[in-house]
C-alpha cells in the first residue's frame, strides 16, 4: 500500500515537472557584482526584460565582485557556469587564461547592436585580448572631481582646479582649522582642521589615483610582454609624492580617511575624487542642502590621464550552449536600453546615447564623459588579481597603504612593489 | 504504522537506551549521527583529504592538476608574505588566548555567584557569539572607525585622542583582537559555567570549614576541579585563534599593508583569489601540522597535570 502511494506521488511529481517544461521558459543565470544601489537598478532592468519576454526568465545573482569570481571559478571546476557573467575589462585575461570565457568575435560579426562604430572607441578596444574580442561592452567608470559649490564660493574660488598650480592654491584656501586659518598662515593648527580640501583614498582607489598620475608622467608599469615590472622609479616616486604630500605636507586631505562620500556630503572635505557611481548619492544629498558639481580629474603633471574601469558581459565556457542565443538577445537588449542603467551614475559608451538630449539633461555626467578618451586601465594580464586585487595584500595595496597611511619612505615601497611584481610574473 | 515496539528483538526503546541485555551492537545510534556524518565527510573530511593531494600539485581549480612534488613547499621559503601571515597569526594567538581564558573564567566566576540579574548577565555576555561573523565584522568596523567610531567617542571623553584602529599598521591587529574577544568570550564563559556547576558543593563547604579563604578555595578547589574544562577551553581557543579568518576578511582584508594578514586569510587569498590551489593547500597542510603539534603538547601536558593532581 505504501509503495503504491509513493509511486503515485512520484508520477504526480514527474507529470508536474513535464507540464512546466511544456511552457518552455528559458531560464538565464546572470551574475554581477553590483552590491550598491546599482544592483537595484540592474534588477529593475531585468524585471522589465522578463515582463516583456514571457518565454525567458533572467535570474540576476548579485554578490560582491571578489566572492562572485570565487563562485564563478568554483562552479566552473564542477563544469557549470552562469549564462552571462559580468566583469571588468581589465579582468578578462585572468578568466581567458583559466579557459572560463569564450571569444565573441562571431557574435559581433553578425550583431546589429554590437557594432564598432556605435561605441566610444576606447570602450570597444578594451574588450580585446591577444587580437580576439572576449567581452561585450556595457559601460565605463572613471575618476572625476566632485566639488562643493557653497564651500568654493565661501573660499572665493571661481572654477574647479585643472592643474597642479590651481589645485594647490585652491587646496590651501579650502583647508581651514578651528580658528579659520589656512595652511601657511601663522598659527595654523594641523591638529584641529575642521575642513579639508579633498579626500585621500586609503583603499585600492589610492593606487588607482597613483596609476593615473604615473600615466600623466608617461610612466609604464609592466614591460611589453607583461613578464616583469618596468616602472620608472623616479616617476613612480614623483606621482606618490604628490598624493602623500596632500596629507602630510599641505594638510589638504585627512589622514586615515574611511568614508569619502560621507565626508564630502557633510562638508568635511570640499572636493572628492571618485567615480560617477557617487552621482546618485550626491543627488540624494541635495535634500540635505548639498550643492555640487563635477569637473574632470585634474592634470597634475604632463598630460591628461585618469583611472578608469567599466563593466562588460562575457559568455562563459561552461554555460549551456543551447541558451547562448537567448543570452545574447538579453545582452543586446540591455545595451540598447542602457539609458535606464545611467541612473546608477555609470557612463554611457554608445555614441547615440552620449549625443542624445535625454543624456545631456542628466546632472554631473558631462565632465566625466569628456575625460573618457584619457582613461587608463590597469593592465589586463592573467595574474591581475595577484598584483592588483583590492581585498588582499597585493603589492599595489601594500605600497599604497604604507605610503598613504604610514607615511612610509616612497622610494623603498615603490622598489619593493616593483620587485614583488617581477617575482610574481616570473613564476610561470 | 507501528509506534510501540513489541519485542526487544525488533529494536525496542529499551534496547536503544542500553537497558536491555546486549545482543548485537545496534546500528540505530549511527542513524542519529548520520546527518552530521554525511556533511562532515562531504564538506570537511573529503576536502581535507583532497587538500592533502592538491598540496603536491599545481592546480587552478579548473583543468587537470599537475603533479609538482614538493615545489609548493619549497616556494614557501621564498615567500615573504607567508612569513608575515605566520608572525601575525602567532601574535594574534599569543594575545587572544590568555585574554579569552582569563576574562571568560573571571566572568564565569562572577556570574556563577547567586546574585540578582545573573541570568541577564550571562545572556548579555553570551549574546555576541550568536551574531554572524560578517555582521560582527561590519559592526566593529563602525565602532572602530577612526573619525566617527563609537569607541573613539568614549576614549575622547577620557581625554584620549582618536586612535586610528583599523587604518594603521600599528593598531589594526589590536582592533581585530578586541573584536574577537568581544565576540567569543561568551562561548568560553558558558563552558566554564558548566564546569563550575559540576564541582560538588560539599567541597566548598569542607574547604570553608577548614578555614580556607576565597583565594584558597579558588586555588585549591575550583581551579584543580575545573582543569578538564580549562583544558578543553584552552584547546578550542588555541585552535580557533590559529584559524582566525572571518573578522579579518570582513574588517581589513589583511591590511593595512600586511598588518592583519593571517594564515587562513592567506590560504584563502592564494587559493581562491590567485587561483593557486596547490600552494594554498600546501600552506593549509603546514597549518594543520602546527595545530597537531600544539595539540600533542597540550594533551601530554594535561595528562602529566592529571597525574600531579592524583
Amino acid at each position: 500500500m505504501r509503495k503504491l502511494s509513493l509511486m503515485l506521488l512520484l508520477v504526480a511529481l514527474l507529470t508536474g515537472v513535464a507540464a512546466l517544461n511544456a511552457q518552455e521558459v528559458v531560464t538565464l543565470e546572470f551574475w554581477g557584482g553590483w552590491t550598491g544601489p546599482d544592483g537595484a537598478i540592474m534588477q529593475q532592468l531585468v524585471d522589465r526584460y522578463n515582463a516583456e519576454h514571457p518565454g525567458v526568465q533572467v535570474n540576476l545573482t548579485v554578490q560582491a565582485w571578489s566572492p562572485l569570481f570565487d563562485a564563478f571559478i568554483a562552479a566552473a571546476s564542477a563544469g557549470e557556469s552562469p549564462d552571462i557573467m559580468a566583469m571588468h575589462p581589465q579582468e578578462t585575461a585572468m578568466f581567458i587564461n583559466l579557459g572560463l570565457i569564450e571569444p565573441v568575435d562571431d557574435i559581433v560579426a553578425t550583431s546589429e547592436v554590437f557594432q564598432k562604430d556605435a561605441y566610444v572607441s576606447k570602450a570597444w578596444e578594451l574588450q580585446f585580448y591577444n587580437g580576439q574580442m572576449w567581452a561585450l561592452p556595457f559601460d565605463l567608470g572613471i575618476h572625476g572631481l566632485y566639488y562643493n559649490l557653497d564651500l568654493f564660493e565661501a573660499a572665493g574660488i571661481e572654477a574647479p582646479p585643472a592643474n597642479a598650480e590651481e589645485f594647490l592654491a585652491a587646496a590651501r584656501l579650502l583647508t581651514v582649522d578651528a580658528a579659520g586659518k589656512h595652511p601657511g598662515d601663522e598659527g595654523f593648527d594641523p591638529a584641529n582642521i575642521v575642513q579639508y580640501a579633498i579626500n585621500m583614498h586609503t583603499n585600492h582607489h589610492g593606487f588607482y589615483q597613483w596609476y593615473a598620475l604615473y600615466n600623466q608622467l608617461g610612466g609604464q608599469l609592466l614591460n611589453e610582454d607583461g613578464t616583469a615590472c618596468a616602472m620608472d622609479i623616479d616617476k613612480a616616486v614623483q606621482a606618490w609624492q604628490w598624493l602623500q604630500d596632500l596629507v602630510y605636507v599641505h594638510y589638504a586631505a585627512p589622514q586615515g580617511q574611511t568614508d569619502y562620500a560621507r565626508d564630502f556630503i557633510t562638508g568635511r572635505t570640499a572636493m572628492l575624487v571618485d567615480g560617477p557611481w557617487q552621482i546618485p548619492a550626491m543627488i540624494a544629498a541635495e535634500a540635505e542642502g548639498l550643492r555640487w558639481a563635477t569637473a574632470p580629474y585634474p592634470t597634475i603633471f604632463d598630460k591628461a590621464a585618469v583611472w578608469g574601469s567599466g563593466h562588460n558581459f562575457t559568455l562563459p565556457t561552461f554555460a549551456d550552449p543551447a541558451k547562448r542565443d537567448e543570452a545574447l538577445a538579453f545582452i543586446e537588449w540591455l545595451a540598447a536600453n542602457s539609458f535606464g542603467w545611467l541612473a546608477s551614475g555609470q557612463l554611457p559608451i554608445r555614441n547615440d546615447l552620449i549625443a542624445s538630449e535625454e543624456f545631456k539633461e542628466l546632472p554631473g555626467r558631462q565632465a566625466f564623459v569628456d575625460m573618457l578618451p584619457n582613461q587608463v586601465l590597469l593592465p589586463n594580464i592573467p595574474k591581475f588579481s595577484e598584483i592588483f586585487a583590492s581585498n588582499a595584500p597585493t603589492p599595489m595595496m601594500v605600497m599604497g597603504q604604507r605610503i598613504i597611511l604610514e607615511k612610509a619612505d616612497i622610494r623603498t615601497e615603490v622598489q619593493n612593489a616593483c620587485d614583488t611584481i617581477t617575482a610574481i610574473l616570473s613564476v610561470p | 504504522m507501528r509506534i510501540l515496539p513489541r519485542t526487544a528483538e525488533s529494536g525496542s526503546y529499551a534496547a536503544l537506551a542500553g537497558l536491555a541485555p546486549k545482543r548485537r551492537p545496534s546500528l540505530t545510534p549511527y542513524y542519529f549521527i548520520l546527518p552530521y556524518l554525511v556533511f562532515f565527510v562531504l564538506f570537511r573530511l573529503g576536502p581535507s583529504l583532497a587538500g592533502l593531494g592538491i598540496a603536491f600539485t599545481n592546480w587552478q581549480a579548473v583543468g587537470t592538476p599537475r603533479f609538482v612534488g614538493f615545489a609548493n613547499f619549497e616556494a614557501m621559503a621564498r615567500d615573504p608574505r607567508l612569513g608575515d601571515a605566520f608572525q601575525n597569526t602567532v601574535f594574534f594567538a599569543l594575545l587572544t588566548v590568555p585574554t579569552l581564558i582569563v576574562l571568560s573564567l573571571a566572568l564565569a566566576l562572577f556570574l556563577n555567584q547567586p546574585r540578582r540579574g545573573r541570568a541577564v548577565g550571562r545572556v548579555v555576555v553570551f549574546m555576541p557569539y550568536v551574531i554572524m561573523s560578517t555582521v560582527v565584522g561590519v559592526l566593529w568596523t563602525w565602532i572602530l572607525d577612526k573619525d566617527f567610531g563609537l569607541l573613539n567617542v568614549y576614549l575622547n571623553f577620557f581625554g584620549i585622542a582618536n586612535v586610528p584602529w583599523l587604518v594603521s599598521e600599528s593598531t589594526a591587529m589590536y582592533g581585530i583582537i578586541l573584536t574577537t574577544v568581544w565576540w567569543t568570550v561568551g562561548y568560553n564563559m558558558v563552558l566554564f559555567l558548566a564546569g563550575l556547576q559540576d564541582i560538588p558543593h560539599e567541597l566548598y563547604e569542607a574547604a570553608r570549614i577548614d578555614g580556607a579563604r576565597a583565594w584558597g578555595v579558588f586555588r585549591f578547589v575550583t581551579l584543580p576541579l575545573l582543569a578538564p574544562t580549562t583544558f578543553l577551553v584552552l584547546m578550542l581557543t588555541i585552535i580557533n585563534s590559529f584559524q582566525v579568518f572571518d573578522q579579518v576578511y570582513v574588517m581589513t582584508s589583511g591590511g593595512p599593508g600586511t598588518a592583519t594578514l593571517t594564515l587562513v586569510q592567506y590560504i584563502y587569498t592564494t587559493s581562491f583569489q590567485f587561483q593557486k590551489f596547490g600552494y594554498g593547500s600546501a600552506v593549509a597542510l603546514i597549518l594543520f601540522g602546527i595545530l597537531v603539534i600544539v595539540a600533542f603538547f597540550q594533551i601530554r601536558g594535561y595528562r602529566r597535570g592529571l597525574k600531579g593532581v592524583e
